[in-house]
This record gives structure tokens, sequence and C-alpha cells, in this order.
């Protein structure tokens, strides 16, 4: 969540009047991060293309076998692979990273509009709303969530998209505010174009690839922040293979089986990179338009 | 009626005594147990650190609420009338001596004299009322000791050593009860102080004395000087060897492990399975492995609605669910397999492998027979409509993650018989919801008490109806008035052989009307740095004592 | 100068008291009875007697309206009520939780700082190749689940090298690991904005005109960008205490610290709505404050914000 908090600064330098120009090959490192984001789709959209058994299938006899041929990734404490556990926790767990995400989003959206242009009174209501929600730290306001409405992992989700929505909202308040002061907008004022569609012709554009740019940034995060959640008892149920849960209950034989660990581990820092390059090189593209 | 049972203890017997206890701690420290422990001369002083994995306490009385972790606590500093040896027999404690009347209904007993409480007040006749008043007042909230006296009547003082217990009806589980932590006899001067004070720091007549309890970290617990009181099984006289205990509260499992090899910690409890297998050989490490008494950890099927309301559905998901490789596996030889609803340490568990065969065919043939025919598109058995759902709360507070595991694994093999198992892991407060809602078809809980009684307590269908705040402990919800009838009468009956009949008799036609599915004893270890000497667990709910423990250099 | 004091004070207030107002009916909407968590919490024999007494005694039994208000009267006294399940004052088991929990966050956002500022200092304006490693070390270590890394962390100092102690012991060799396992993933995020600013910084006139008089390239470094770096990092410090408000409800359970971490997580388990609201309102407190610290650190760090007063 803070990640896109941070990233403010590139998305401000994004947020100037984009338009469509001409082509340019992406980096490599964009490259092996679009293969990475392929095998993830390909894992969410058909599991049982990538995945080497049932990721269900337990196997008493075969717990905690370290990697080899037979299992890429090892064996887990109940016999099962954990490769194909990890390529079957990709769409729950993204899904997972996604619509937390996605509600910060939405949220922040609202609020962002609110207080950019629904008059001074607005501005000034939402910015104190948004204090206070910062004044929830994002795990104490996931607490708080589950203890109204109970653990589990649909809580989980909208627990960790609450809690990065004020992070949203101060960003995407501060490009509204700047968007609407630029020159292109002030042009269409003064050509006498109606407030409605100079927010959907010139603003919203200019604001939304911007805001794709944040989403990429923030799936990550929302995982590591639902898989804090499943360490403490409070996140996916079980036999779903979710990265969070699966780093979380693995966490037991860190030291006799590390593997159990170290791989869902990977996948989430290799989807928080992955996703990161391409919304960089997302940011990138919008700069080069300009 | 056969003349009432009366056992007296003389203390002149020590050194016999003390040698059983000798053979009893080595016998219990198992793998390692140093062969020159016994003729080692202890040694005085020094501070032990123990790390608890179980939650902290809210309140250190044992009297209020009545839980294990308050148990585990209490057995340093708190004492009951009454302890348990080895073999499963009553001995004396702070009643040297007791009597019962031929009906059953009156019991006497003769208090240990020049017992003080560590706040200065003596051990009398008069305490003895105070403390079954306190827990037999709805004030104090109680729920384990409260349930445990619950036909004591009243408590008569007849002079200041004799006490006498009245009772409504016979209770022949009344000694075993007394036993445990949760009837634990206080200062009443302490008790008089409030529930505030009285939470902070119990005081009774323990080899320890609680000092101060810094919430969130640790209790500091100092020898009690003028401690006269010991078990009759302890093997020594007078003070404690220990000066302190620091006892500490570490929730993490590997951060546990991690300080006792760090050596941080001199004894840590609820160790995990692969952890204590590492460590097996070694000879720095010593494992007391002490299972709870009374109920087994078992599954629990919700007989009391649909599916399990069907005999064949229950008897269906026990062949087909299969957990002894799991067992195997996740608990790397420190369990073994129950069959029994009893704790493998109540001599009077009766245990039936027969009846927990695996057979899938048998399961499948079972369900069609029942009605559940069709199957949906993910194998799950359907009938009328209607999916094959279990729903399994399991707390992630009682149960640790090699018992998720195992249930994981239950849930994986009861699919193949076409029953959809949704595991759902909630916090403590969720998982009562849960089962305050009737909303499970299958759930594991704990309950640990001294004795068959638990029985009585899990499946008498008196246990079925909820206090009003919801509790209710027979969670197969059992309702059968054969076992009523036999449990009631057994918890009457004094005769030991007629008494063990009837528990057999009423176990049988539980585990007969396949309403549970045992998994392993209630597990219970400790961990020790090979210098601790002379630890024991307790051999009424297995907690451990301090008391003839010292540290060798 | 007067009207930002008073404006700064306001919005605290405000703050505040949104936060004690949304807990309140937060809470009120968790199903289950308060007077039930008040009688020893769930698996309790609590009789209706019972129940119904401590409704009374608490209050419970009155309108919402004025459950709510008094416990604003309650609020402005300082009184935040006694723990359902601890029985004792809240504020009393809060301010012998507060100290721990403070001195682990700053420490680690200490640390984070430092950390960040050593990377992002050595990886800016390098070689392509430190660019990419330093930005791959952020990242990763941003995206490190604290448990995870905590669990590496003994596994490693603790049982493999035994330098350090895996639960804490009340000497500053305690404090090691835990400070550590909170500070990297957020020195990977710090190091991530210093980085942009520190960019930014590099194209500034002032830096071109001191390369030529002919300054180091570590000169100018120390000397002009820092400053320019810290600025960003400094806004966000409110925020990363939060943050690590958040870490330490997992730090302090894993290396067995007291703490407001392991309070709010027990108080949560059991439904101890006071001590909830507590934690809640203390936090929100300490926030209050750092926005206020952050705001006149900034103002240090920037002249430029001196000169342009209130915005």
């Amino acid at each position: 969540m803070s990640e896109l908090e941070l990233r403010q600064s590139t998305v401000e330098a994004s947020a100037e009047h984009i338009a469509p120009r001409g082509r340019r090959w992406p980096r490599p490192g964009t490259i092996l991060a679009g293969g990475f984001v392929a095998f993830l789709v390909v894992a969410t959209l058909a599991p049982s293309v990538a995945w080497t058994q049932d990721p269900n299938a337990i196997a008493p006899a075969l717990a905690f076998e370290s990697p080899s041929f037979a299992h890429w990734f090892g064996t887990d404490e109940s016999g099962r692979d954990v490769y194909s556990r990890v390529v079957a926790g990709t769409g729950t767990s993204l899904l997972i990273g996604v619509t937390a995400t996605l509600i910060g989003l939405a949220l922040g959206l609202v609020l962002g509009l609110l207080a950019s242009f629904a008059g001074r009174v607005f501005d000034f209501a939402v910015n104190r709303v948004i204090e206070v929600l910062f004044a929830f730290p994002g795990l104490l306001l996931a607490l708080l969530v589950i203890v109204v409405y109970g653990p589990g992992p649909v809580t989980a989700t909208i627990a960790v998209g609450l809690s990065t929505a004020p992070g949203y909202a101060r960003i995407i308040r501060g490009q509204f505010v700047s968007i609407r002061s630029s020159h292109y907008v002030e042009a269409a004022r003064v050509l006498g174009r109606s407030p409605a569609r100079i927010l959907g012709r010139h603003i919203l554009p200019n604001a939304l690839v911007p805001l794709s740019v944040l989403a990429t940034l923030g799936i990550g995060q929302a995982i590591v922040w639902a898989s804090a959640l499943s360490y403490l008892g409070l996140g996916a149920q079980p036999p779903a293979a979710e990265w969070g849960a699966m780093l979380a209950a693995g966490r037991t034989y860190l030291a006799t089986a590390p593997w159990l660990t170290a791989f869902p581990g990977l996948m989430i820092v290799g989807t928080t990179i992955a996703t990161t390059i391409l919304g960089r090189a997302l940011a990138r593209r919008g700069q080069e338009g300009r | 009626m056969p003349a009432a049972s009366v056992t007296s203890s003389s203390f002149g017997r020590r050194s016999l005594v003390l040698a059983v206890a000798l053979v009893a701690t080595l016998a219990l420290a198992g793998c390692q147990a140093p062969e020159s422990g016994a003729s080692d001369e202890p040694v005085q002083g020094g501070t032990l650190v123990y790390a608890s994995g179980d939650a902290e306490p809210v309140c250190l009385d044992p009297h209020v609420g009545g839980n294990y972790p308050q148990a585990l606590l209490a057995s340093q500093f708190l004492e009951s009338l009454v302890s348990r040896d080895e073999s499963g027999e009553i001995i004396p404690w702070l009643a040297e001596s007791w009597t019962a009347s031929d009906d059953g209904l009156v019991w006497d007993f003769t208090l240990r004299e020049g017992v003080v409480f560590t706040d200065g007040t003596p051990l009398d006749a008069e305490a003895v009322k105070v403390n079954v008043e306190h827990l037999q007042d709805p004030a104090t909230q109680s729920s384990t000791g409260y349930l445990a006296l619950g036909k004591v009547a009243e408590v008569e003082v007849v002079d200041e050593r004799q006490a006498r217990f009245v009772l409504s009806s016979p209770d022949s589980a009344l000694l075993e009860s007394l036993s445990q932590p949760w009837t634990a006899i206080q200062s009443p001067a302490g008790i008089a102080r409030g529930m505030e004070a009285n939470c902070e720091a119990p005081v009774g007549t323990g080899p320890f004395v609680v000092e101060d309890w810094v919430k969130q970290d640790h209790v500091s617990l100092v020898r009690n000087d003028d401690y006269s009181s010991p078990p009759a099984d302890a093997a020594h006289d007078g003070p404690a060897y220990l000066e302190a205990i620091e006892w500490r509260f570490v929730p993490d499992a590997a951060s546990r492990h991690a300080a006792l090899q760090g050596g941080q910690v001199d004894v840590i409890d609820n160790p995990q399975p692969d952890t204590v297998a590492a460590v097996e050989g070694d000879d720095a490490f010593t494992w007391i492995n002490a299972p709870r008494p009374g109920a087994a950890n078992r599954i629990e099927l919700n007989s009391g609605q649909a599916p399990f309301d069907d005999v064949r559905v229950r008897e269906a998901f026990i062949r087909a669910v299969e957990v002894d490789e799991g067992i195997e596996a996740l608990y790397f030889g420190t369990a073994s397999r129950s069959y029994s609803a009893l704790s493998s340490v109540e001599p009077l568990a009766y245990s039936d492998p027969s009846r927990f065969e695996t057979d899938l065919e048998a399961a499948n043939s079972l369900l069609d027979a029942a009605g559940w025919t069709e199957r949906d598109a993910d194998g799950t058995r359907l009938k009328g409509g209607q999916r094959l759902t279990l729903r399994f709360p399991v707390s992630t507070n009682q149960s640790i993650p090699a018992e998720q595991s195992l249930f994981e694994q239950v849930q994986a093999t009861a699919k193949a018989a076409g029953f959809d198992v949704v595991i759902e892991l909630l916090d403590l407060s969720s998982w009562y919801g849960a089962l305050f809602a009737n909303e499970y078809e299958i759930v594991s809980a704990p309950y640990t008490k001294v004795g068959p009684d638990v029985l009585r307590i899990l499946y008498h269908s008196d246990s079925i109806t909820p206090a009003p705040s919801g509790y209710f402990a027979n969670l197969s919800q059992l309702d059968d008035p054969e076992v009523d009838a036999l449990l009631t009468e057994a918890a009457a009956t004094s005769d030991a052989t007629a008494r063990a009949e009837l528990y057999e008799a009423a176990q049988q036609r539980i585990l007969g009307g396949f309403y549970l599915l045992p998994l392993y004893d209630q597990q219970n270890s400790f961990l020790l740095d090979s210098a601790v000497k002379g630890a024991r667990a307790l051999p009424t709910v297995s907690t451990p004592t301090f008391y003839d423990a010292w540290l060798a250099d | 100068m007067l009207r930002r004091a008073v404006a700064l004070v306001s919005g605290a207030a405000f703050v505040l008291w949104a936060v004690a107002t949304l807990t309140f009916f937060a809470i009120r909407l968790i199903p289950g009875d308060p007077a039930q968590a008040i009688l020893g919490g769930p698996g309790s024999q609590a009789s209706q007697e019972a129940l119904d007494q401590v409704r009374r005694e608490y209050g419970l039994d009155r309108p919402l309206i004025v459950q709510y208000l008094a416990m604003l009267g309650r609020l402005l006294t300082g009184d935040l009520g006694h723990s359902y399940a601890l029985k004792v004052p809240v504020a009393d088991l809060l301010s012998s939780q507060l100290g721990g929990t403070m001195l682990l966050a700053v420490m680690a956002l200490v640390v984070a700082w430092m950390l960040a500022l050593g990377l992002s200092l050595w990886s800016t304006g390098r070689s392509r190749f430190a660019s990419i490693i330093g930005d791959g070390i952020e990242l990763t270590a941003a995206a490190l689940p604290h448990f995870w890394l905590a669990g590496v962390l003994i596994a490693v100092f603790s049982s493999g090298l035994d330098w350090l102690p895996p639960v804490s012991t009340g000497t500053p060799a305690g404090f090691v690991l835990p400070v550590v396992t909170l500070a990297v993933p957020l020195a990977g995020f710090l190091a991530q904005v210093m980085r942009e600013s520190l960019l930014d910084a590099m194209q500034q006139p002032f830096v071109l005109s001191a390369r030529a008089r002919g300054e180091s390239t570590t000169g100018i470094r120390l000397r002009h960008t820092i400053r320019h770096a810290a600025l960003p990092a400094i806004s966000l410090s409110g925020w990363a205490l939060g943050w690590l408000l958040s870490g330490a409800v997992v730090v302090e359970t894993i290396f067995a610290m007291p703490g407001l971490g392991r309070t709010l997580l027990q108080a949560v388990t059991l439904r101890d709505i006071p001590v909830v609201t507590g934690v809640v309102l203390l936090v929100a407190l300490v926030y209050v404050f750092m926005t206020v610290l952050t705001d006149l650190a900034s103002r240090i760090a920037d002249p430029r914000l001196r000169q342009e007063g209130a915005r």
C-alpha cells in the first residue's frame, strides 16, 4: 500500500498530458517482467496446464521431501507438491492482491474526486477523513474490520483494501488538483467546454493511466499484508493454496524444511518486482508520450 | 453399599515415596535422563526461566474461568486438597486424610497441620469453606471449578482441621475433582481483596509466590521460604531448591525453541513435534511427555442435525477418514493414535481399534444406503439437492500447526467418499461463536479433567443445554438415555469395580454410535535444558512442577 | 505562526474525536454480547443474572447515544475505562505497554532511515548496473513479510550462529533482531523514495553549478542532495510510524516482547473492546503528534517552506 504512497513523485511526473505516439521496443527488464506476469496469467486462468499434479492430493508418506526432479519445489507437511500448490495459489493470491488494490483505488478515487471537485467544504472534510483513516495503522484497521466481521479471506481482502484507501485518496487528490490547474484544462475551459466534458475528456483519462501504474505497484504489497493476517490465523482458509497462507503455514518448519516458505516467498517478491517494473514502463510510456 | 473408601497416609513413609518419585521422574524424563541424576546432590538457588506457548492468562486465579494456561501457572503457587500419583491413585496433599459416609453424601477431610498461606493466614477448615463458596459464587465467573464441584451442597466447619463436604448426590469423582488446580485452595484473606487484586497475585500455600506480573511478558515467582506442604509423592521436604522462576510468554513456537537452544530459557512447553524429534538423542535436552488426562483429542460429529443425525453417515465419515499416516508424519512419532474417548493416562479408558478401521468401500455403500447417492462436478455427494457439506470450525488458539495440517488431511481423505469438508480457521471468540450458533458438523475441542467423569460432561444430554452465555460441552450433541443412565450411575457408584464396568459400558456405547473420531492424547510435553534436574509433571492435569527441580551447573 | 498552531491543535482534536466515534460505533457492530465478553469471554458459564448484573453495571442497558456521550465524557477526563478481560484500568495497561513499542518503533525508524540513505546514496547516479542492483534490493526488501524475515533472522543469527537471542532479554542484544526485522522492509520503501528525489536533485541547477566549480561527486552528494532527498522521507515518517506499529503486532509476538501490538492482538482475540478502543486512540494520538513533528522537521530541512507559511 505504502509503496504507492511513496511513488507519488513518479506518478505525478507521469500525470502530464498524454497523447498517443509511436512505439519503442521495451527494455530487457520489462520483457522479463512481462514473461513472469504472463506465467502468472496462465497459472491463474488455466492452473491445470502449469501444475504437475493435483495441488490438494495428500501423501503423508511423502511429507517433507526436499526439492527434486519429481517435486521441483519439494513437498509440504502433508506430502503435497509445493510447485503445484504455488501454481494453484496464483489465482487466489492475485485475486486478494488485485481485489484489495481495487477496493483501495475505488475508495480513493471517490474520496479524491469529492475533495477535488465538490468545493472547498468537501475538500476540507475529505482531507480530515483521510487524515483520520491514516491515523489507523493498516494492520490495526484490518484487525478492527476482522473483529467486526470475523476472520476469513474475504474480510482480509476488504481489510487490506480499506487500509490502503487513504494512501490512494491522498495521491489521487493531489493528481486531480494538478491536472485541474494544468494548461490544457485551462485551455478547454477558456474554449467554453462544459465541466462534465472537461472531466470526461481531459481529466479522467489523464488521471486513470497513472492510476493503473499505482494499481500494479499495490498488488504485491496487498499480498504481503494478507499473508501477515494469515500468520496471525486470520487469513485464507485451507486447503486453498494461497501464497501468504503457505508462507504462514510453512514458517513452523522454517529450520527443517525451508523450501516450504522459500518458494511462495519468491513468488510474492517476484510478483511485486514484476508488476513494479511493468508499472514503471507504463509510466515511462506516459512520459515519453508528452 | 460397601464400606466407604478410607485413605490415609503416614508421612513417615517418605523415603519410600521419595524413591518412587525419583523413579517416576526418570521414567517421565523419557528419552535421555542422565544416569547420574539420582545420585546428584541438588543445588540450592538459581532462577529457572520457563517459556510458555500457551496463551497468557487474563487472570492468575484459576477459580476465575478456569483454563489450562491458568492451571500451568497456578501449579507453581497454589495447592489442592489432594493429588494423584503415577498409578492414578488419589494421594494426600493439603488434606492428610479423608473419610466418606456409607451413602457417599458426607465427606470429612482432615487438613494437614501447621500449613500457612504465604500471606500468613493459617490453613483451616474455614478457608476450605470460603474457597468452595468462592468457586460457587456466580460473581467469581468460575467455569471449570464450578462444574467440578457441582454436587457439593455446602462445606461445614467441624473443627479447625476438619472440613465436611455435604453433597446433594453421591459423587465418585469428588476426589479427582478436588485434585485439580482449578479447585485449589487460596488464602481467604487473599480472596477477600476482590477480583482485581486476586487475579494479579493469588495467595496460596505453594512452593513459590507470585511477586510480579508484567503483562504480555512474564510472571515473576519467588521461593516460599516457609513452605511445608509438598504432595505425598514429592521427592523432598521443606522449601524448593530454586530461588525463583521467571515465567515468560513466548507465543511463537520457533522462537521458543530457538531460545531454549540458545540458553535464554531453561524449559519450554508446547514444543513442535519436529523439533522434539530433532533433539532426540541429544544429551543437551530432556523431553518430558505428559499427555493430559480427561478426554483424548478427538473430532466430534454433531449428531444434533443433518447429516450426522443419521448413524450411517457418521460411520461413513469415520470409515472414510484416514489419519494414521498423517499422525505419523506430522508428529514424528511423538504421538500415538488413540482409539478411545479418554486419555491413555486414565486407567478406565476403553479402547477399541476395530471401530475405527478405514474402509472407503464401506463408507461409500453406507452413504448410498443413507440416500446420498448423487454426486456433483466436484465429486461431493448430494441428497435431494443438498450437498454433503461438513463445516469444521478450527480454533487457531487451540490447534497447533501440525493438528491443523492433520485436519487438512482429514478434509482430503473424506473428499474421496464425497464429503465436502469446509475448514474454517477462527480465533477463539469466533470459534465459540460458530459452536453457539450450531454452525458446525464436525469440531475438535480439548477438555481436560482428572478422571473418567469427563465423559459425563462431554456426553451426558444435560450438557447439550447451553448456559445463557451459550456454552455447552456436549459438542457431538449425543442424546442417548442409556448413555445418560450409565454415566449418572457411574458417577454415583463408589465401588471401584462396579464403577469401572459402568464406564466401560458407557464408552462402548459412545464409540459404537460413531459420535467421535479419536486422534491421540491431548498433547502436552516439555523440553528442558538437561541442566534442569528433578522437574516433573504432576499426575493430576499434567502441569509441570518445579518444587523438586534444581539447576546443575 | 499562532494561526498555524491553532489549526494544528484543532485538527488534532478533530482526528481524535473522529477516531473515538468511529471505533465506538464500529465496535457496536460486533456480533455478540459485550456483557458476555466481560464475564470471562467465550466458553464461560455465565448465568442470566450475572449477565443482567454486568449490563447494569457497565450501562450496557442504556440507549446507545447515552453510552456514546458517556464514553466521550469519560475520554475528556482521560478515563479509558476498564479492560473486560484483565479487569484493570485500560490507561494503566497501555501506559505500561507504550514504552516498549515506541522504543522499538523509533529505533526501527532510525535504522531504516540509515539503511535507506546509505543504499540510495550508493546506488544513485552511478552505473546503470548499480542502480539495477539497488533497485532490486529495495524492491525485495519491501516485499518481505515481517514474520518470514524474523524466522530467517532467528534461524541464521540465533539457532545458526548463536550471536543474538531469539527472544527479547531486556538487554540491547535482544533488541537487534526485532529492530532489523522491522527496519529492513521499511528501508526498502524509504530508499525508493529517496532515490527518486536524489535523481531529481542531481539534475538541479545547483548541482550542475557545484560540479562546474569542481566539487567531487561525493561532496555534492553529501552537501547538496541529502537534504533534498530527506524531505519526502521526513514527510513520510508519520505514516512510517503507523506502518511500524502494524509490524509491531507481528514482531512483538515472534520475539516475545511486551508491547501495544501484542496487547492489541490479545484484545482482538478476546473482544476486549475498551482495550481495542484505547489502543486505537493511543495510536491516533501518536500519529497526530508525529504529524506535527514531521511538519516542523520539513520546515527545518526545507527553508522554502518556512517562508511560504501555512498552506
